[in-house]
């Protein structure tokens, strides 16, 4: 058995090193080699020009800010609505809980060009109406600016965090807190002393997650910082590389590389602050009961708080959308501009072929790549809780390795490693490129879920026999399936929408959602943009429903069995 | 201190209708007593006791700690668990993973803001109680079942409650650990003096522990008292039957007499503990196997003999456990090892008439 | 009505368009038939339209791959040094192709099509120019009163446009760094008077944006009033109320659009049927008059009013270095972070 358990974790570790290592490398080579490929003679001539410049390091200064405050929002959002629509009795919790993931479902692009038009300081329509109702002679809110860029990114990255934390939250054991209320703590001080400390794995899991990614957003300090003037590293990249004609990505990979250095590190830091705490045995089987806090007359009032946060920084971007896809270009609202709506967006967006075609191809990646991408990420998660090893911490480190890297790099890192197989430009070659670079969206929740599973396993093969099939269908499956719904999800949404890799891999026959919106962006085509960008919220929401359904019917079963 | 109860009702929304957990409970618990609420699962006995410490709301009735009202319909009051000064061990045991043991034990302490000094002391002494000295640094996460469960007795004990709570503490232990722990547990509540209630559906336990049990079933109290007045001289059908192993036959009361009563039943005629109950009246008769004892030598009286035929034969540690026919009935009996019985023996055994137990048809 | 204008392209152009075809050899175009298709790699609005027709007309069926500009080089080259070039004709950026020329992984070939084109757009015997990524001033005309709107570049200057400009990012993208400086050589008559435009240009405090497509939705919306843009635009985004500044006497200047055929070309005899038809009347009318581009075919503009007036230069290219370089300039001119 114990055999048996290491050569998987090194044919995992094959597989997964094979996948993320190969483009990474290919990066390192470029960076190391002269001209405009992975293979030229040795230089460090792209080192000392990256690094050379001083203006890096006040890049460097900003791109902290971004990302900290970013993820910080983030985390604080995604806990605050994963607590009260897993542990409260707060009504319309499921429309909540669905609400809360739709920033995943949009395109980046797309989210912060509507946050543009809500809040820029010339006419955003958030502005305007403040203005009129205080009177003001200045629009109140500048959205290109760091703050503002925070803002966009933290809401963006909120539903990573939301599916990480939610499972851990709904499967808290409660009479951890009970016990707390009886030896003489209150609400606030129980939240503070024994609720989030005990779920500080998943925070903190949340919270690195959210740094990884946003070290890597292109979209947000592209739309907004650019416009803000507060450059960060992957703006300062883009500079870099787009200035001219000859693109040299050896140079950007380069300054990748210490977005990619800084992200292992981080990832090795997280492993050690939960390194005692993954250990907790946060669900015990007898006591544990889901029981749900009463609000009481917080509920109204909470109720409220939840709705004008999702109003506000979920809802209304998303009709922003909408309403930019009806009027025939960009207008601000009016009696006009109602007037002049019209479905052409619309019909030209579906008469297309190509966006059709996209279509298709995204809803077949989301689908098909996130469910090989979850049944990899199981045996990934399984081996990296249960074997304990040197190899399981390599097989984890390996899973962040492209998805730390910056997205408009990682894609160039992987064509130059497809090109070398026969596999380049065929859809089969985004499917793999997805399910490596978004692994860690697989991994996360299922880690979670099988560090809570981990003594149920051990106490049913102690006990042996016909016990283990019943604690596999009564204790494991409802445990497990949460984590599979949340990786499934998270996987599915990132597919749909993805973008770095398929805008340097897409060919005629591979066209998906998002590089055709990059296009229609690259042509100043927002209303087509934002209709075919609905449609990608649609299939996205529809395949989370569908997910979500799939999982709470699964976990009722196993509870009647 | 004691605990009063006063007609609490509390209901659970089911599927489609209301289910009554508790349904108008009626108890006091006196103070200084090891008081034991015993009864299958879905009884009521778990929601009575989250209803006492204030982690249920009830809907209807009273409850009072020490003569304060902690909580009443009637009067509008409330008082919020953590200002309810208990003490208590959870079945999870609920040790905080993320803390040390000391803070774990210091907890109660800490939140309440005593001085640093006074909780180190404290904790020392809980820690001292239950036999984990030197234990303070040890994370929580590297505690043994049977150690965390007195991690979580110390706590309960740290900051000198009024009560302390104990729901089915011992049901997560293995058996031998359980009988270790229950006697200790014994000794230790002795030694203290405090109110305890006790939660177990453990027969054993309550029986070995308890000052005074409560029996439940459907969310009312059927029957209380000492450990021995429940066992030898229960009143219902479903406590004797609850409490131990029990052979009940249907019977009719046919007198009083000498200070005994007299049934007619499938066994014979029987003289039985004395019960006020109407000649003619259907009563059933409850016989503790391990007072069946084929085994021992014949008596020689005529009264209260029964015959029959050794049907069956268990070995199951101790004693053989034997099924004898007795006319249409099969009566479960004790058999030392050593006695030279067998199957298909023909055996005759006297009833003592005190542990011939009548309860309610 | 993108749709209409298809529409009666079509029906305008099916003559010169049989003519088109007919210039290319009855056997070359068999041969382009048993190859099967012709792969376009290009970054270009709208072309799936003149794919369909180009396969609609000559039954060899066109496959269009857009790829970025920052990605085109890149792309290319790993490809050709893979040996996977599977391109059979490249369009970009003039700079981009003589780029790929160096490499030699272009081929020569002179369409006949482009035989009455003007004498700059065959620059060598591998790439064919075939129009210009013009650049204007465009602005609202719902908000900018006419007598406002600018009549030369300088009056960009004029503070009341102050916070009321947007233009791509100065200090690195390509096409306005060239735009920038193809001003200085064609415009203004001395440095100091191009300095002086510049510095004013940067005192109105410009918003910056990645790239010309982000450009006209500010615009449009009112956000700002005028920008640094493409009249194309005026085009692809109608009803909305978008106009060029028409300028007295100076010109509207941009980037050359460059057509080629790759060295080894997967299939060469498509590649050329395919070259052929895209300079043929029949798609430049189509590009012209479904998405506004300035084409360099005698006589078809874009449905622009006034731009057939209008003096339109292709600036000079410039190579990566004096890109990088003039970028650093502006970049600190513009006081970009």
């Amino acid at each position: 058995m114990g055999n048996g358990r290491s050569t998987l974790a090194w044919l995992l570790i094959a597989v997964v090193g094979l996948l993320t290592i190969c483009p990474v490398a290919m990066l390192a080579l470029g960076s190391f080699s002269t001209g405009l490929t992975a293979f030229g003679s040795f230089t460090l001539a792209k080192y000392a020009a990256a690094y050379g410049d001083p203006a890096l390091y006040g890049v460097v200064a900003d791109t902290v800010g971004f990302v900290v405050g970013s993820s910080l929002l983030a985390t604080v959002l995604a806990l605050f609505f994963a607590y009260l629509s897993t542990r409260t009795d707060i009504p319309l919790k499921r429309l909540f809980a669905i609400v809360s993931l739709v920033p995943m479902m949009i395109p980046h692009l797309l989210f912060a060009v509507s946050w543009a038009l809500l809040l820029n300081p010339s006419n955003g329509m958030l502005n305007l109406v403040l203005k009129d109702l205080f009177a003001l002679d200045h629009a109140p809110f500048n959205i290109y600016s760091l703050p503002g860029m925070i803002l966009v990114e933290g809401l963006l990255d909120m539903p990573i965090a939301y599916l990480i934390m939610a499972p851990a939250m709904a499967s808290f054991d409660v009479s951890l807190e009970e016990s707390s209320h009886v030896f003489g703590a209150g609400n606030l001080q129980t939240l503070a002393r024994i609720t989030l400390p005990v779920l500080r794995p998943a925070i903190l899991a949340a919270f690195t997650l959210g740094v990884v990614r946003s070290l890597a957003s292109f979209a947000v300090p592209s739309v907004i910082g650019m416009p803000g003037q507060v450059p960060v590293l992957a703006t300062y990249i883009y500079q870099m590389i787009a200035t001219g004609f000859a693109t040299d990505y050896g140079k950007a990979a380069a300054v990748g590389m210490s977005v990619l250095v800084t992200s292992i590190v981080l990832i090795v830091v997280y492993r050690r602050l939960t390194a005692a705490s993954e250990k907790f045995v946060t669900v015990s089987g007898r006591g544990y009961r889901p029981a749900q806090i009463a609000l009481g007359r917080a509920r109204g009032p909470l109720l409220a708080v939840v709705a004008a946060i999702s109003l506000v920084m979920i809802v209304l971007p998303v009709l922003v959308l909408l309403y930019t896809s009806l009027v025939p270009y960009a207008m601000v609202p009016s009696r006009h501009a109602f007037a002049m709506m019209s479905l052409r967006h619309w019909r030209e967006v579906l008469q297309d072929p190509v966006s059709l075609a996209s279509l298709e191809n995204s809803l077949f990646l989301g689908v098909a790549g996130a469910t090989l991408g979850v049944v990899l990420s199981l045996f990934v998660a399984w081996v990296i809780v249960r074997v304990k090893t040197r190899a399981a911490g390599l097989l984890e480190g390996l899973s962040y390795l492209s998805f730390s890297f910056p997205g408009i790099v990682i894609g160039v890192g992987f064509m130059w490693f497809f090109v070398q197989t026969p596999l380049y430009a065929t859809l089969t070659a985004l499917l793999i490129g997805y399910i490596a670079t978004y692994l860690p969206y697989g991994i996360r929740p299922l880690a979670s879920a099988f560090i809570q599973i981990h003594t149920h396993l051990e106490e049913s093969s102690r006990v042996c026999g016909a016990g283990t099939l019943v604690t596999l269908r009564r204790v494991v499956a409802p445990l497990l399936v949460p984590g599979i719904v949340s990786a499934w999800i998270l996987m599915a949404s990132m597919f749909v929408r993805e973008l770095s890799l398929s805008v340097v891999l897409s060919r005629p026959g591979t066209e998906v959602l998002a590089v055709q919106i990059l296009h229609f962006a690259d042509d100043g085509l927002w209303g087509q943009l934002s209709a075919l960008g609905m449609l990608m919220i649609a299939i996205s929401t529809t395949l989370v429903v569908i997910a979500a359904a799939v999982g709470s019917r699964f976990r009722a079963l196993a509870a009647q069995g | 201190m004691d605990i009063a109860i006063e007609g609490l009702v509390k209901e659970y929304a089911g599927e489609g209708r209301g289910i009554r957990a508790l349904d108008g409970v009626d108890l006091t618990i006196p103070a200084g007593t090891i008081f034991t609420l015993l009864g299958p699962s879905g009884c009521g006995k778990t929601t009575l006791l989250r209803c006492i410490v204030g982690l249920e709301t009830p809907d209807a009735g009273e409850i009072r700690i020490g003569g304060e009202v902690v909580w009443s319909k009637r009067r509008g009051v409330a008082v919020p668990t953590e200002k309810r000064g208990l003490g208590m061990v959870f079945q999870t045991y609920a040790i905080w993973p993320h803390m040390s043991v000391f803070d774990n034990v210091g907890y109660p302490l800490q939140v309440r803001r005593r001085p640093r000094a006074e909780v180190r002391d404290a904790v020392a002494r809980a820690l001292a109680r239950v036999r984990l000295e030197g234990f303070e640094a040890r994370l929580a996460t590297r505690l043994s079942g049977g150690q965390q469960q007195r991690v979580a007795l110390a706590r309960a004990l740290v900051a000198e409650p009024r009560v302390i709570l104990f729901d089915e503490p011992l049901s997560n232990l293995d058996a031998k650990l359980r009988e270790e722990t229950r006697k200790e547990l014994k000794s230790f509540l002795g030694t203290l003096g405090i109110t305890a209630v006790y939660v177990t559906h453990d027969r054993v336990e309550a029986l070995a522990l308890s000052d005074s049990i409560a029996v439940m079933q459907g969310g009312r109290i059927v029957e209380q008292g000492s450990p021995q007045k429940i066992y030898f001289e229960a009143g219902h059908r479903f406590v004797a039957d609850f409490i131990g192993r029990a052979n009940l036959v249907e019977a009719t009361v046919r007198g009083h007499a000498g200070g005994r009563t007299q049934v007619e039943c499938a066994l014979g005629t029987l003289d039985c503990q004395r019960r006020d109950v109407a000649v003619g009246s259907t009563v059933t008769l409850c016989l503790r196997p391990e007072f069946i004892r084929p085994d021992l030598p014949f008596a020689g009286t005529d009264r209260n003999v029964v015959r029959g035929e050794v049907d069956s034969l268990t070995f199951v540690g101790e004693v053989f456990e034997a099924e004898i026919r007795v006319a249409t009935e099969r009566l479960l009996a004790r058999v030392d090892p050593e006695a030279r019985i067998a199957q298909g023996d023909r055996v005759s055994f006297t009833l003592a008439p005190e542990h011939c137990l009548l309860v309610a048809a | 009505m993108p749709r209409r204008f298809l529409a009666a392209a079509a029906l305008a152009l099916a003559a010169t368009a049989l003519t088109a075809t007919a210039h290319a050899d009855a056997g070359d175009l068999a041969k382009a038939k048993s190859e099967g298709k012709a792969v376009f790699y290009a970054n270009i609005t709208s072309v799936q339209p003149i794919m369909k027709a180009f396969t609609a007309d000559t039954g060899v069926t066109g496959e269009y791959t857009r790829i970025s500009s920052s990605k085109f080089v890149a792309t290319l080259v790993t490809e050709a040094d893979a040996g996977k070039l599977l391109a059979d004709v490249v369009q970009a950026p003039l700079p981009v192709l003589e780029l790929l020329r160096e490499r030699g992984l272009l081929a020569k070939y002179r369409s006949p099509s482009a035989a009455d084109y003007p004498a700059w757009t065959h620059p060598d015997d591998s790439i064919q120019l075939f129009g210009i990524e013009y650049v204007g001033l465009i602005y609202n005309r719902d908000l900018v009163k006419p007598a406002d709107v600018p009549k030369r570049y300088e009056d960009l200057t004029d503070p009341k446009w102050n916070n009321k400009i947007v233009m791509a990012n100065p200090a690195n993208h390509p096409s306005t760094i060239s735009w920038l400086v193809g001003l200085r050589e064609h415009v203004f008559k001395s440095d100091a008077d191009w300095m002086k435009f510049l510095k004013g240009l940067a005192a109105n405090h410009p918003m910056f944006v990645a790239s010309f497509g982000p450009t006209p939705a500010p615009i449009e919306s009112g956000e700002k009033l005028i920008g640094i843009s493409m009249p194309k635009y005026i085009v692809t985004q109608a009803p909305a109320p978008l106009d060029w500044a028409r300028l007295d006497g100076e010109p509207l200047l941009g980037t050359p659009r460059a057509i080629a055929i790759t060295a080894k070309a997967p299939h060469p005899a498509a590649a050329r049927a395919f070259v052929d038809y895209w300079l043929g009347r029949k798609a430049m009318g189509m590009l012209a008059k479904d998405v506004g581009e300035y084409v360099a075919t005698p006589g078809v503009y874009p449905p622009i009013p006034g731009i057939d007036h209008a003096k339109v230069i292709a600036v000079r290219e410039l190579s990566d270095e004096e890109i990088r370089k003039w970028g650093a300039e502006f970049k600190d001119i513009f006081g970009v972070k």
